[in-house]
């Protein structure tokens, strides 16, 4: 990068008033400065969310297998609002997501509010991050091979007495859910902590130790004063994990590939199997419009409203 | 820093139960991935589990000789390498502009590139697979990278603007009465001001884009455009079945240098994660 | 080395009016200083010299050449700010080389230039540190430094000595002059301490409220406030501002009664007497009260008297001493006082 764009054929000289080339720069170029630094890098989003979404606009309104479109009107939002796998993908996504995060936060808050003050913390730190810097696919894949295929979890239950004979998991809905859910609480929650406890440590002391002054127990100190405070902060943390949480693809293609009886299925599963897998790929752009009218919902009522308190 | 001194009422021995117990939690499946890495074949799936494996580097040869491994990682690095930098060169000057100019709109495109992070991968996934599939560049590293730069640049923007709005604006004046053009004051005094601010959003981007898989899947299907995690995913040798100790040793070298950066920028990392609305 | 004019500036961010109507005429080689209460438009009349805001209304000249269109880094001033305003990431060298760099002073005259300017500032031995490493007042020689280096000019220094304790503030108070006449550069310094004014200024500009309150010597401006509010401003303490009537030749408020004034008459007035012109009294005196306060500072002792409920501000005699809550009249100095309108605050006498 050099400034070659805004800088003058003269020469300004040093010393010398007389010499001087003085540049005049129109208010117009002044005016339009500020768009051209930002038009690439919005030109460049507007390539991966506009273009998609108006080729899935126009897409979702044809029939589309391997010939040419076919344009059927709105029959593939018809057939999306009867189809009981695209609500049940809803419903997966939503209790999954909803199950997950909350474990997530809450042992992420305990875990902060316990490490922050301790003399050891940058150790904490290090120590819980450890899982997140694993790549998900091969956590996926380490935690498919311990539970479903070498049955790990079910034998150690056997060992020490609490079942007898293996643990279905792989068959159980729910077995399958905690499956996803666990393998995310374990990699992820390091995410939720590492904020909270720099949440916490940014927080003024003082504040703290009036309140014990005034005769305050930790934990009301706690719940009344450091977790208001941190309120913005823990609206954005669980914002981004709960973006990451409800897209949630690697492990239900690794793990569950959306089993059984489709009950691990997510919405983007179910997106990427209605078009990768089936080649039905009008109706999967019927399903992505869907997801992304209420992924722009969302993002204007809930994010913009925490993003904005938290950087007050 | 935090008080050693007991505060009333909290007793140390719940905390060290309670962190301890995570520490355990986060820790002994990473062991037990280390031991499913270092294994022989015939000890991964059996009718029993084996919790104390004889020690084997068939996994490591097996990498090494019968995997282009060294192509994969190649692929890996220049599509991730060349995505941060694409991000770089153009979050910098937005996020300068977002955070130094006054103008119409401004805060509208600054929300805008952050709900870019909203979107979903499977909801663009299709027409991105047309898009690419249209321009020839299936199946190419220049599409993953254009693809983990497209996924990153939100979050790049917002952190480097997070960095730059600390910086006081004095210096931009001086800098400017010194007879610097606005460009040469963003080279010469804001980049280097903000330099671990840079550094934090390219680990954080690099992390981001190692750990894409969705896009990935789609745009690499020949070994031409493998990554780690896809070679990782393809690891299931037809007839062998999934290739585990292979994965898990994978896993573990890839894990390596990562945590090794991420433990010399920790300082930053907590507002890097939320792109600057908290200050770590 | 530049004469600048300033006609009719103002600034408004939407609603917001920051500086109104401003004329000022600066001579080559002067030292102007804005002097005023913060939030009073003083910065931002330095910052449109120097042209970091553009005027939204009027023009600035330097030279005779309107300035308005030029960019900041093209109209030859060098700024010193309160924070210092040091690249952080250069050294002290590399930072009083920057302006010089920016301008494509060539290579072989770049460190003559440098080296100069540091010694000017007693600065040589620290050229190789980063900012970081130096003290208050080192960071701020080295920031009037890195402004001297290539001899702009205009100087435009805002509130460059607020961030110093108070005897630092002192020296760096006659460095800044010192250097000031030595290089005879046209220079405009901003500050709301009104000891830098008086002590550094050739003129003073007083400014409130966005507008200017009164332009002159320090003198003019400590003998002949035109105002209430310059004769407030000024001062250390500042003027006691008495209000009251004018009734029969004499001004009258609670407590206080001062015959023998031939102005006002009939009129609601302010009266204006500075502490230095307050005497205590024996006997008969202008005003009646009672001892609020007592501060001996050695070498002299400022006296507060309350009279209704108006405190009075006395410099009195280093040996006077008083017990709280006594009786106490103190007379004026007849000649030394000043009248100004209730309404306006405009200056009667």
């Amino acid at each position: 990068m050099t400034d070659t764009p805004l800088r003058d054929v003269g020469p300004a000289a040093a010393a010398g008033p007389a010499s001087q080339i003085r540049r005049r720069r129109s208010r117009r170029m002044k005016a339009l400065f500020p768009y051209l630094l930002v038009a690439p890098a919005v030109i460049y989003l507007l390539g991966i969310t506009l273009y998609p979404g108006i080729y899935a606009i126009i897409q979702s309104f044809h029939a589309v297998k391997f010939g040419p479109w076919q344009p059927v009107g709105f029959d593939n939002y018809v057939r999306l609002m009867g189809d009981y796998q695209f609500w049940g993908a809803l419903w997966n996504t939503f209790v999954i997501g909803s199950i997950s995060l909350t474990l997530q936060c809450v042992l992420a808050l305990i875990l902060a509010f316990y490490a922050y003050r301790d003399p050891w913390v940058q150790g904490w730190r290090i120590v819980f991050l450890v899982p997140m810097l694993f790549m998900p696919s091969a956590v996926a894949f380490i935690y498919k091979l311990s539970f479903l295929d070498a049955r790990v979890f079910s034998d150690l239950l056997q060992r020490i007495g609490l079942i007898d004979g293996n643990l279905a998991i792989q068959s159980s809905v729910w077995g399958s859910r905690a499956l996803l859910i666990l393998a995310d609480v374990w990699q992820w929650t390091p995410f939720l902590f590492i904020i909270f406890v720099a949440a916490l440590q940014g927080q003024d002391e003082e504040v703290e130790e009036a309140a014990r002054l005034d005769g305050a127990s930790w934990f009301s100190i706690f719940w009344n004063i450091s977790l208001p405070l941190m309120k913005p902060v823990i609206a954005v943390a669980l914002i981004l994990r709960g973006i990451d949480i409800t897209t949630m693809f690697t492990n239900v293609f690794i793990i569950t590939k959306g089993g059984p009886a489709f009950g691990t299925e997510t919405i983007s599963y179910f997106i990427y199997r209605t078009g990768f897998k089936f080649f039905n790929f009008g109706y999967a752009s019927a399903a992505s419009v869907v997801m992304l009218i209420l992924t722009i919902i969302i993002a204007q009522v809930v994010v913009k409203r925490a993003f904005v308190s938290a950087r007050n | 820093m935090a008080s050693v001194r007991r505060k009333k009422g909290e007793n140390l021995l719940v905390r060290y139960l309670i962190l301890g117990g995570w520490a355990l939690f986060c820790l002994v499946p990473v062991l037990w991935f280390l031991s499913i890495g270092l294994r022989p074949r015939t000890e991964i799936i059996t009718p029993q589990p084996i919790y104390w494996p004889t020690f084997s580097l068939d996994a490591w040869h097996m990498i090494w000789e019968d995997w282009p491994m060294w192509q994969y990682l190649r692929n890996s690095v220049l599509a991730i390498l060349g995505s941060v930098l694409i991000d770089l060169v153009l979050a910098i000057p937005a996020a300068y502009a977002l955070a130094r100019y006054e103008f119409r709109g401004r805060d509208d495109i600054a929300f805008y590139i952050l709900s870019t992070r909203m979107m979903a991968p499977a909801i663009v996934a299709i027409p991105i697979f047309f898009l690419f599939r249209n321009l020839g560049l299936l199946d190419t590293i220049w599409a993953l990278m254009l693809v983990y730069a497209a996924i990153n640049l939100s979050f790049v923007t917002w952190i480097i603007r997070s960095y730059m709005l600390d910086i006081p604006k004095e210096l931009e004046d001086a800098a400017r009465t010194d007879g610097a053009s606005d460009l040469r004051i963003l080279w010469e005094i804001i980049i280097p001001a903000i330099l671990p601010g840079i550094i934090t959003a390219a680990v954080i981007a690099m992390i981001f884009a190692i750990n894409e898989f969705l896009f990935t899947l789609l745009i690499a299907s020949t070994p031409d455009a493998y990554t780690m995690s896809m070679a990782l995913a393809n690891f299931t040798g037809g007839s062998d079945g999934v290739i585990y100790n292979a994965i898990a040793l994978v896993a573990f070298l890839a894990f390596l240098p990562v945590f090794l950066v991420v433990v010399a920028i920790q300082k930053h990392l907590s507002r890097g994660l939320t792109m600057g609305a908290v200050k770590g | 080395m530049a004469r600048i004019e300033l006609q009719n500036v103002e600034k408004r961010w939407g609603a917001v009016v920051g500086v109104r109507d401003v004329d000022l005429d600066i001579a080559d080689e002067e030292l102007v200083v804005f002097l005023g209460p913060s939030g009073c438009g003083k910065t931002t009349t330095m910052r449109m010299i120097a042209g970091l805001e553009d005027p939204s209304e009027g023009e600035i000249r330097m030279d005779g050449e309107v300035m308005n269109e030029v960019d900041a880094r093209d109209r030859d001033v060098a700024m010193v700010f309160q924070g210092y305003a040091l690249y952080p990431n250069m050294t002290i060298y590399e930072n009083i080389r920057f302006p010089l760099r920016m301008r494509d002073v060539p290579k072989a005259d770049q460190d003559r230039l440098i080296r100069e300017a540091a010694a000017m500032v007693e600065l040589e031995d620290y050229l190789d540190r980063k900012p970081g490493a130096l003290s208050g007042g080192q960071r701020q020689r080295a920031a009037l430094a890195r402004a001297i280096v290539r001899k702009p000019q205009v100087f435009l220094m805002d509130e460059p000595l607020s961030n110093l304790d108070a005897k630092l503030r002192q020296a760096m108070r006659v460095q800044i002059k010192h250097l000031q006449r030595q290089l005879r550069i046209t220079t405009v310094y901003v500050t709301h301490d009104q000891i830098e004014a008086m002590t550094l200024a050739d003129r003073i500009v007083v400014m409130a409220g966005g507008s200017i309150q009164q332009i002159g010597t320090p003198d003019q401006i400590y003998r002949d406030p035109a105002n209430t509010f310059v004769a407030g401003f000024i001062g250390s303490p500042p003027m006691n501002l008495i209000e009251g009537r004018v009734e029969g030749g004499t001004f009258s408020a609670p407590g206080i009664s001062v015959p023998g004034l031939s102005h006002a008459e009939g009129r609601a007035v302010t009266l204006g007497v500075r502490p230095e012109d307050c005497h205590v009294a024996e006997g008969a005196a202008h005003l009646t009260g009672h001892v609020y306060g007592i501060e001996p500072t050695g070498d002299m002792t400022y006296l507060t008297v309350k009279a209704g409920d108006k405190l009075i501000e006395v410099k009195a005699d280093r040996d006077f001493r008083a017990d709280l809550d006594t009786p106490q009249g103190v007379t004026f100095d007849m000649d030394r006082l000043y009248l100004f309108a209730g309404e306006s605050g405009e200056r009667i006498r």
